[in-house]
């Protein structure tokens, strides 16, 4: 084990846990690097909170967490978990783009596809169709 | 009673010489304090001539240019410093750019629910700056993270 992977072992057994596929830990340019498939939500947040442990500041340039939840199906059902106000839908996967929609915390919205790591297309309950930020959508 | 007469005549002369040899500091040690100070700079050399100092080489500014021929100048025994250094080019004011536009604007996707935090390139590396929660910093890192840009320097404060 390197220094790096001692230093983020709890990240790495966290990562290793049930829930991640495609586990890959590599370490370049002093930059460890982990990243993995998620099969939802619950399970990505444990490797955060593994790594909260370790850097509570979440201010790390040492490490490189990249796990995303990947693989759901068109027609899963997602949370809105923003902080407090809507999630915009928009018309192109940017900020940049024109809302087409919103839909507030706690709404369900269903999954049209994962069109990026960062953005998802989804379709709200009043039938609005459209790209909306993935970090703002539980599995 | 010649012979003594040439030999105190002799060293008459070697102490006159001696004499005038310490009002007028040899090159030999004018070159060896003047090396001394030329050190300071590996790209710069100086030659005492006649008690001139020759600077030559690179200096990468103006000021650096001005302290070492001050230097010299403050040598007792420096006459004069003959000026034949050049400027090494100056360096790129703006650093390069390496991080793609395309993720910088992801970035910005990232950052945009959190005004209080801002990126920028510095030598090629994102940086974030501003204070953000610790809550905020592990949403930012997750988004961040993902865009595999390399290293980003988790610069803001986090209260």
């Amino acid at each position: 084990m390197s220094t790096l992977q001692d230093k983020y072992a709890g990240v790495i057994s966290a990562a290793q846990g049930t829930g991640i596929s495609d586990l890959k830990i590599t370490e370049q340019d002093g930059i460890l690097y982990i990243a993995g498939n998620a099969t939802d939500s619950a399970a990505k947040d444990a490797v955060w909170n593994a790594l909260g442990t370790i850097d509570p500041n979440y201010s790390a340039s040492d490490i490189n967490v990249d796990v995303q939840v990947a693989g759901l199906a068109a027609g899963a059902t997602l949370t809105v978990n923003t902080d407090s106000t809507n999630l915009n839908i928009r018309q192109e996967a940017s900020t940049n783009a024109d809302i087409v929609g919103k839909a507030a915390k706690g709404e369900t919205v269903t999954l049209v596809e994962q069109t990026s790591s960062e953005w998802w297309k989804v379709k709200t309950a009043d039938g609005e169709e459209g790209y909306a930020y993935a970090r703002y959508l539980q599995a | 009673m010649k012979k003594i007469i040439a030999m105190a005549a002799l060293a008459l002369t070697v102490s006159f010489a001696s004499t005038s040899c310490k009002k007028q500091v040899s090159d030999v040690d004018l070159q060896t304090s003047a090396t001394t100070i030329v050190t300071a700079n590996p790209s710069a050399t100086v030659e005492v001539k006649d008690g001139v100092a020759h600077l030559s080489g690179t200096f990468a500014d103006q000021a650096a240019k001005d302290q070492m021929i001050a230097s010299l100048k403050a040598i007792p025994g420096i006459k004069d410093v003959m000026d034949m250094s050049t400027m090494a080019p100056s360096a790129p004011a703006v650093a390069i750019n390496t991080v793609d536009p395309a993720n910088m604007q992801k970035v910005t996707d990232a950052l945009k629910d959190f005004p209080s935090a801002k990126a920028e390139v510095i030598n090629g590396e994102l940086t974030l700056t501003g204070t953000v929660s610790a809550s905020q910093a592990r949403k930012i890192k997750q988004s961040v993270d993902a865009l595999k840009v390399g290293k980003v320097n988790y610069n803001y404060t986090v209260k």
